[in-house]
């Protein structure tokens, strides 16, 4: 005889109130490094490990899509950079719309692990449990991308993994989402320019939406869903 | 009319003869020809004599002590010479065109054998002689043993003929048994002497004769000949050997039964019934999982005589209890089930050895992705495979339904007892039904979907147009026989009258569709439930009685069933139609399509030995009866060092349940016996001639007392 019912009724609700109230639990996210316009540390630069900043017209820059939340730019020089908590980070690439609200109320998800370390995949399997409850959003995962809209593709899409994935988006009926999660899938993120794997899904699918992160926190992929569903408004990418 | 019997055999012997003095290159012709000519003539007598119920009898010739051989065709052998002609004229041309595929042996002698053996197939349904029926019986068990070796040695023939002569010795007996009875050779006789035998005799020749024909029927527990035999029978001869000569174990069943002995004991339906449920079952199961097409077609026909048998018991049941309506619907559904199975093994016997012939390969694991490159075998064998499946609008549907509805009618007989039996029955034909459709499912998606699993299939091509017309001719047959039921049960009700003296056509087939009279004659709530469901549709333009089965039962039975094959496959097409319409006006506006590949998982490129084999497919099975199947499974591990695996190896070999509790037993119990019988042969010459002369004292001494 098990338990769980009155177990449950005694727990009560633990998903998160997220988008209906704002999220503000210590932990949710990784958080990401802030640049202020005063700043202008060239030794901010050499410590960045995936160029994440640069510099351009003589600006520092933070390139948020390539940033692994490392720390080394908060901890390691002198002028240490601010943090900021939030994870609103999804933007539309340029030209791609959210789904039109007749799509818009329940999308169906084929998640393909083009080649991640696993951790951008753990991420986005959380958004099942009950802490982040995605079903209460209308979002389900599905197996097979015959039932899907949204292709979610997280790691750097190695050599073995880009056929299974092209085929995987040629099989989805339209109207068709794609969704870019992690720094990997964005970018190639550590694996940039390596011979094993492409510099990220843009290289070989139209990407409609980029989620950043390394791993970027469930609550950051929920968000790239609600926008992706025309739910929450969000910034336009400019690239 | 009558000559036509007579023309029959002529053409069959003429062929016999061309073929013995014309050059070899044109037997095979000749005997394509005379076969299936002769079976349009048998056909169009049997029919005849069916239809203007007229019986035909002729004494051949005297025998001193024995009295006149004669041979007679009543309605029951019109019946089985119908399935016969059915399955004799494209299996005649089927074997003319694959008896070249039968390599190191004399193909116009074994050509000859195949004719002489349809002959004496005939020969058996209609001889009314006990000594002429022995006669042709044991002949044409010897041609079968001939035709199954086809010139080669092999132990599933000398099997066949050691259990068939057993068989036959045990029909010799219960024929002797009747005749001392009745004290007379010929069937009139026996039949004429029916009232005056005793309760003992007639347990004793029903056991004899149901285990002597049920031998060459195939029911359990002497069927382990079937699978071993048929498996190694060249695919020319192979459809007609189990299309017609199964038949004739049923035959005997049937005519023993319903002819020579009273139908007073319940206890004779009531084994029948469960003999033959049960044998459907153990026959299924095994077909489901064998790896050879051939085998699985023998196992499925073990199954389809179970059924059959099942049917007749039931029948048999009711006869004895006074319901004589249900017990002609009984007998109809087993006759007309004998018939579809006639012709659909037939056809899928032929696919199944046209796949081993061109292929050259046995085993369903090796074939698949058959259908691109034979395109019209795998349509006739798709065919068969849903007739053997009970789908409509195909002809085992109906048979099937009609055995299951009137396995229910089990609700107007009085006995528990008897009623428990029909419950096991029915369940366990229930069972059946599935389990065929998973077994055929398998059988045909692993030999003609998917991809090809080895190499020789390459090169495999479509066969001649003369091979696949006999196929095309069965597929034909069978359709209709599905599509018509409603013309084909006051058909066979004509050979079911004699037997049951009531008839099953005006309770199966009512007649007031095209004929005012009957309709206001019959109680008006009976005409208004079935006009709703549209039985009188078409009454004033179709022919014949209607397209509808149905029966409604009387107060105290409140069975009521209706089915129309006819009107499925209206429906069928209707729906079709329109299935097609809609997608084609969803798609007639502006629309783009896209060409892809199918979703496949995302696999680079798919090898046959990933795909589904046709163990995988059957593993289920296997496990859910593995209580009764008891395989042997053996787990072989390579290890390096003590922990450390190279391979784990598991085996799995099947013993058929019939070969674990008969066939081995026996065997070893003949074994010690001869052990027991060596040890007199001592070779002193003084110990024979003790046993000289110890023989003689005991004769002398029997004689002395008689
Ligand atoms: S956290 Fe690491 S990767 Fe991100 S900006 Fe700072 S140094 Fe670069
Ligand atoms: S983005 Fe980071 S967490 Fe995601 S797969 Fe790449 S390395 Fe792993």
């Amino acid at each position: 005889m098990s338990y769980w019912v009155k177990k449950g009724l005694k727990t009560g609700v633990v998903s998160t109130r997220y988008p209906k109230q704002e999220e503000t639990a210590s932990g949710i996210t990784p958080g990401l490094p802030q640049i202020t316009d005063n700043i202008n540390s060239d030794d901010l630069i050499s410590v960045c490990p995936t160029r994440a900043i640069h510099k351009t017209d003589e600006k520092l820059l933070l390139e948020s899509s390539l940033c692994i939340h490392c720390y080394r730019c908060s901890r390691d020089t002198k002028e240490p950079l601010s943090w900021s908590e939030g994870f609103e980070w999804a933007s539309f690439e340029k030209n791609s719309t959210p789904f039109s609200s007749t799509f818009g109320h329940s999308l169906h998800i084929c998640v393909v692990d083009s080649g991640d370390c696993g951790a951008c995949l753990n991420e986005t399997k959380l958004l099942n449990s009950p802490l982040y409850n995605m079903h209460r959003l209308g979002f389900f995962i599905t197996p097979s991308p015959r039932k899907a809209d949204v292709l979610l593709v997280v790691g750097a899409v190695t050599q073995q993994m880009k056929g299974a994935l092209l085929k995987a988006y040629e099989a989805m009926p339209t109207p068709k989402k794609v969704m870019a999660v992690g720094t990997c899938a964005l970018s190639g993120g550590v694996f940039e320019g390596g011979f094993i794997a492409e510099n990220g899904v843009s290289s070989i699918l139209p990407v409609d939406i980029t989620v950043p992160g390394c791993p970027p926190p469930p609550l950051a992929i929920l968000h790239g869903l609600l926008s992706l569903a025309g739910r929450k408004n969000i910034k336009r990418g400019t690239k | 009319m009558d000559d036509l019997l007579l023309i029959s055999f002529l053409i069959y012997i003429a062929g016999i003869v061309a073929i013995l003095v014309l050059p070899k290159n044109m037997s095979a012709k000749i005997a394509g020809i005379s076969g299936s000519v002769g079976s349009v003539a048998l056909l169009s007598f049997a029919l005849h004599s069916l239809f203007s119920k007229t019986i035909y009898t002729a004494s051949l010739w005297m025998i001193p002590n024995i009295g006149y051989l004669s041979i007679r065709v009543d309605y029951l052998s019109a019946f089985f010479l119908i399935a016969t002609a059915i399955v004799t004229l494209p299996a005649s041309i089927f074997a003319s065109t694959r008896v070249s595929y039968i390599k190191e042996s004399n193909n116009s002698f074994l050509l000859v054998l195949f004719l002489s053996l349809i002959i004496f197939v005939i020969l058996v349904l209609i001889s009314s002689n006990i000594f002429l029926f022995l006669l042709v019986w044991e002949v044409m068990s010897i041609l079968i043993y001939l035709l199954v070796n086809s010139g080669k040695s092999e132990r599933a023939g000398y099997i066949m003929l050691a259990v068939g002569e057993t068989g036959t010795l045990a029909i010799a007996i219960a024929f002797l048994l009747l005749a001392t009875n009745a004290k007379t050779l010929s069937f009139e006789g026996l039949e004429a002497s029916i009232s005056s035998l005793s309760v003992g005799m007639q347990w004793s020749v029903f056991i004899l004769s149901f285990l002597g024909f049920g031998i060459k029927g195939g029911l359990i527990p002497f069927n382990f000949w079937i699978s071993r035999a048929y498996s190694v029978t060249p695919t020319a001869f192979i459809p007609f050997i189990a299309g017609a000569t199964l038949n004739l174990g049923l035959y005997g069943i049937i005519r023993v039964n319903a002819n020579f002995l009273p139908m007073s004991e319940v206890g004779f339906g009531v084994i029948l019934l469960i003999v033959g449920s049960i044998t459907a079952l153990i026959g299924i199961l095994y077909a489901t999982i064998e790896d050879n097409f051939k085998t699985i077609l023998a196992h499925s026909s073990i199954e389809n005589a179970g059924i059959i048998i099942t049917a007749f018991g039931a029948s048999m049941i009711f006869l004895t209890s006074g319901h004589k309506v249900a017990a002609s619907m009984a007998l109809v559904a087993s006759l007309y089930h004998l018939l579809n199975h006639s012709v659909f093994k037939t056809l899928l016997f032929m696919g199944a050895g046209v796949i081993e012939d061109e292929s050259k390969t046995k085993s369903l694991d090796k074939l698949g992705g058959l259908l691109k490159r034979m395109p019209w075998t795998g349509f006739f064998v798709l065919i068969g495979v849903l007739s053997i499946s009970a789908m409509p609008p195909f002809n085992g549907f109906v048979s099937e339904w009609l055995t299951l509805e009137s396995l229910l009618r089990s609700v107007e007989l009085a006995s528990l007892g008897v009623k428990v039996s029909f419950i096991i029955a029915g369940v366990l034909l229930a069972l059946t039904a599935g389990l065929t459709v998973t077994c055929f499912t398998r059988a045909f998606s692993m030999s003609f979907l998917g991809m090809a699993r080895s190499k020789s299939i390459e090169k495999t091509k479509e066969v001649t147009k003369t091979t696949l017309a006999p196929m095309a001719l069965l597929a034909i047959v069978a359709f209709l026989l599905g599509v018509l039921p409603t013309f084909v049960i006051p058909t066979i009700d004509r050979a079911v009258y004699p037997i049951t003296s009531a008839s099953a056509t005006t309770a199966l087939v009512p007649p007031f569709f095209n004929n005012q009279k009957v309709a206001d004659k019959l109680p008006s709530g009976f005409v208004n439930d079935f006009h709703n469901i549209g039985a009188q549709v078409g009454k004033n333009t179709l022919y014949g009685r209607g397209v509808v089965v149905m029966h409604r039962g009387g107060k105290d039975n409140p069975v009521v069933f209706a089915m129309s094959t006819s009107y499925m496959l209206i429906t069928f097409l209707i729906l079709f139609g329109l299935t097609v319409g809609l997608v084609w006006l969803l798609v007639a506006r502006k629309r783009t399509v896209v060409y892809k590949t199918r979703w496949d998982g995302g696999i680079k490129n798919l090898l046959p030995q990933m795909t589904y084999t046709a163990s995988g497919f059957a593993q289920p099975v296997r496990v859910i009866f593995s209580t009764i199947l008891r395989s042997n499974i053996s787990n072989q591990k390579e290890t390096a060092s003590k922990h450390f695996r190279l391979s784990i190896k598991q085996e799995r070999q099947e013993v058929h349940l019939i070969d674990r509790l008969v066939l081995y037993p026996l065997m070893n119990f003949a074994k010690k016996l001869s052990h027991l019988l060596a040890k007199m042969h001592s070779g002193k010459i003084n110990t024979y001639a003790s046993y000289a002369i110890l023989t003689l004292l005991v004769f002398l001494g029997i004689s002395f007392y008689m």
